[in-house]
Order: C-alpha cells, then sequence, then structure tokens
C-alpha cells in the first residue's frame, strides 16, 4: 500500500477537529498530510486530534510531518494536538525519539 | 470526544503520476532523480551486497546489512520503510539508464536535535564520476532539511576514498576531524573523515545551484509554498 487516506476533518463536541489517517505514512505520503494540516489551521481549526489508529507505518518524513503539524498548531491561540495511537504508530515514535513532544490518546476518540 | 459530522475518507492522490510499483519520486534533478524503495529493489540491493570494491570503498552499514543481519530477507525492505531513524531512497539516472545507479540514505536521523548521517552509493562503475552521486548527495540534504527539518548532515569516509571525499566538498561539506584507525577493511587499519554541513552551508550552496528550486509539494518535497 502507497498512499495514505486521509479523511476529512470532523468536528467533536470538546472542540478538538479530527484528522483521520489509514495505510502509510511515509516519505510518499506524508506531503498530503502536511497540505490537510495546512488546510485545516487556514480554516481556524486550532484544537486538533489526528487519528493514526488506523495508520499502518510510519517513516521519518511520517513523524517531521506530525512534528511541523504540532508546531503549527502550537504556534495558534488556545492550540493542541493530540495524537490517537496504535502499536505501530506508538512504536515508531518511540525508535525516533520523539514521542515525549506528543500528547497522545489512546482512549476510542469520538 | 464525539463527532457530530462523519464523513468517508478522501481517494488517495498520488505524488505523481507512476505506479506505486515503481516507487514514488521524491525528489528530482538535472541528471538523477530520487524515488522511494520498492520491493523489486531487494534484488539490486542482492547484486551490490557481493561488490567487494563498494564493501571497500563505502563499507556501507546498510548494504551490511541487508546481506548478513536479514540474510537478503524480502523483510528488510518493510523494515527499512517503517524504520523511522533513515530515508532510504534509491537513484535513478535521468537518461541512459535502465536500472538504478545506487542508493543514497540519511541514517541516524534525530528529529527532534535536527542531525544526520549521509550514505551516498554509486553502485554502477559506468555512472562514477558523471556527479551523479554529488547530485543525489544535495537533493537528499534539501530534502533532509525541508522536508525533516534537519539543521546539520554529518558523512564519513575512508581515507583512501578520494572521490567521495572530493563529492563531499563540491557538495559545501567541510572536513571537521579524523577517527583515526577507526575503519578496518579485513588487513588494516584506516582513518575515517569526518564531514559535516550545517543548515545555511545547504542553503549557501542551494542559492549557488539555482536550478535546485524547492519542489512543488505535490511532488514529495513538502516545503510549503511562500
Amino acid at each position: 500500500m502507497s498512499a495514505a487516506a486521509i479523511g476529512k476533518p470532523e468536528v467533536g463536541l470538546e472542540g478538538l477537529t479530527r484528522l483521520r489517517l489509514a495505510g502509510p505514512l511515509t516519505a510518499a505520503t506524508a506531503p498530503q498530510f502536511r497540505a490537510r494540516v495546512r488546510n485545516v489551521v487556514q480554516r481556524g481549526h486550532a484544537r486538533v486530534m489526528v487519528d493514526l489508529q488506523a495508520v499502518t507505518g510510519l517513516d521519518a518524513a511520517g513523524i517531521a510531518a506530525l512534528l511541523d503539524a504540532r508546531r503549527a498548531l502550537l504556534a495558534q491561540a488556545g492550540g493542541t494536538l493530540v495524537l490517537r495511537t496504535n502499536a505501530i504508530v506508538c512504536r515508531a515514535l518511540k525508535d525516533s525519539g520523539t514521542i515525549a513532544a506528543f500528547a497522545l490518546s489512546h482512549g476510542s476518540g469520538m | 470526544m464525539n463527532a457530530v459530522e462523519h464523513q468517508g475518507a478522501d481517494a488517495p492522490s498520488h505524488p505523481d503520476s507512476r505506479p506505486a510499483e515503481q516507487g514514488i519520486v521524491i525528489s528530482r534533478g538535472l541528471r538523477v532523480y530520487l524515488r522511494t524503495m520498492t520491493p523489486a529493489d531487494l534484488r539490486h540491493l542482492s547484486g551490490w551486497v557481493d561488490d567487494p570494491f563498494l564493501e571497500r570503498m563505502v563499507g556501507s552499514e546498510f548494504l551490511h546489512s541487508y546481506k548478513h543481519v536479514w540474510d537478503k530477507s524480502p523483510a528488510f525492505y518493510e523494515a527499512v520503510l517503517n524504520d523511522p531513524t533513515q530515508v532510504a531512497l534509491m537513484i535513478e539516472a535521468c537518461h541512459g539508464w535502465t536500472k538504478p545507479v545506487g542508493v543514497v540514505r540519511l541514517f541516524n536521523i534525530h528529529l527532534l536535535e535536527g542531525y544526520a548521517f549521509l550514505e551516498t552509493i554509486i553502485t554502477d562503475m559506468r555512472a562514477m564520476k558523471r556527479g551523479f552521486g554529488i547530485e543525489a548527495a544535495k537533493l537528499i540534504a534539501y530534502y533532509g532539511m525541508d522536508v525533516l527539518g534537519l539543521r546539520r548532515l554529518e558523512a564519513k569516509v575512508y581515507e583512501y576514498n578520494v572521490l567521495s571525499m572530493n563529492s563531499l566538498r563540491r557538495n559545501g561539506f567541510r572536513q571537521e576531524g579524523v577517527l583515526r584507525q577507526a575503519g578496518y577493511d579485513g588487513e588494516r587499519y584506516w582513518d575515517l573523515v569526518i564531514f559535516g554541513i550545517l543548515r545555511d552551508e545547504i542553503e549557501a550552496v542551494r542559492r549557488r545551484d539555482k536550478v535546485y528550486l524547492p519542489l512543488d509539494p505535490s511532488e514529495g518535497n513538502g516545503r510549503e509554498s511562500s
């Protein structure tokens, strides 16, 4: 599988906008995710949950895109980024030494 | 958190029009372009790992791992693809070649600290001294800076690999030190020469080579348009 499916943003009751990703978030697919995050920020959403539970692979380019999303959102007033993870994502974040940079949610989401 | 709206996932869009099994083009230069690895590339790696010239000149941990740790297993492909500490890209010549001329990678990537190590391997003797390695290293350096947010790259070269040292210097790398007798080729110990480059120096190289403008995000660079 070489493409990531990125769902359209959903706004939850707690004001968190959820972006759902499926498939790999890698060098080949990270540009799509970056574009989607830019779009979400431009539309004024500053509190975002990225749902990665259906992500099947995460490489350095994917993690860099998540770090950039975090930077972009934290630069907004009241901005926040929460990652809803699975085992693959957690492993990649640990291996890359970036896991402490993110707020993680292991719950059921919206 | 509860959804008040549910919409299906968008249809995925590809960064370029190539079939996924041919790899996705990540960066494109005048002489070469870089693409993601595919499972079919393992047969190229299988040949390269048995080349004693490459072993002596590069001493690549990447190739060594494929041969000796993974025993040329197909699982190596998935392991590389999902390794968050490296980006390995195949080097394809823009003209005149029907198979990859090498592999270039960033490894030991430290995203938060902003540094990584560079390895460039030109595997086809006919492709050497044509500027392919220089351009491939340049492209992945830009990728590391623009997409991964790196601010420093480092490379190690055996003291006898003058071609690689000259290539690094032409790309703006500076010699930063020598690891005395840190390399062993099976017969004797050799010094390893350490090269490094910082973000502003990479930018200076890009300004010098005006043709290497940031790619459109749709082709995989990920740099935001200004």
